[in-house]
């Protein structure tokens, strides 16, 4: 006799999903999408390792940066580098010095300014701080230093001329 | 004799091993995407080359749990035959 031809057990109205016709994630296909994550993170790692290659630099064009001679001791002046999306911050410190850093934030990416009341780096979206000599963060989020941009004094000006990463 | 029994416990037990690999490459991967933000590159081929490995460990891992799990059936189909 067919289930057709049964009339409905009652226990078929509390449960309406028949087994047969439900799909339900086997041990077997769980083990084998886990196998597959691990091949996409192995994939994924190995794309980083290329990454580093392509990212690794080894020629740096020679930039001017402009108004940097006529900078006054305890200010800062923008310029890009080593192409226009590079922002970059030139500051003169209290004692004349010149150090350049790039002025993307290591957290998030937030543009750095210079403080000259607390000769410090400020980020101001989640207040981190950057040392002026060396440009490692000295309180705040962040944990990377901010690579800074070597700098050269030639005859007509300062130039940019590489960066330390 | 290799009852249904003892298969599933292994099939749990290499389920739960292969997650725990899973999670390590994970944590590889984040350790290696935070090398290169920091363009500390050395580590990044090393990195891979890890990765690699414990995909190949999770590979013949499930290679010998469906094979297992392949000779089970047989047995028990060849039993009820």
């Amino acid at each position: 006799m067919s289930d057709d031809a049964k009339p409905l057990e009652r226990w078929r109205e509390d449960f309406p999903v028949r087994w047969d016709a439900d799909h339900y994630l086997t041990r077997r296909e769980l083990a084998k999408f886990l196998t597959l994550g691990s091949a996409l993170l192995t994939g994924a790692t190995g794309a980083l390792a290329l990454a580093s290659r392509m990212a690794a630099r080894t020629e740096w064009p020679a930039t001017r940066v402009p108004a940097a001679a006529s900078l006054l001791p305890g200010t800062s002046v923008l310029f890009r580098y080593p192409t226009d999306a590079d922002p970059c911050i030139l500051i003169k410190t209290g004692g004349g010095e010149l150090k350049a850093y790039s002025q993307v934030c290591t957290h998030l990416s937030c543009a750095v300014r210079y403080e000259a009341g607390a000769d410090t780096i400020e980020c101001p979206c989640h207040r981190g701080f950057f040392a002026v000599n060396d440009g490692r963060p000295v309180a705040g989020p962040p944990t990377r230093a901010l690579p800074r941009v070597r700098l050269e004094t030639r005859g007509d000006g300062v130039y940019a001329t590489g960066m330390e990463v | 004799m290799q009852t249904r029994q003892q298969g599933s416990v292994l099939f749990a037990g290499v389920l739960v091993l292969i997650a725990t690999l899973v999670i390590i490459q994970l944590w590889l991967l984040t350790a290696a995407l935070e090398a290169l933000l920091a363009h500390t590159y050395e580590i990044l081929v090393p990195a891979a080359l890890a990765s690699l490995v414990l995909f190949v460990m999770n590979a013949l891992l499930l290679g010998y749990v469906v094979s297992f799990d392949r000779k089970v059936r047989l047995a028990d189909s060849s039993r009820s035959g």
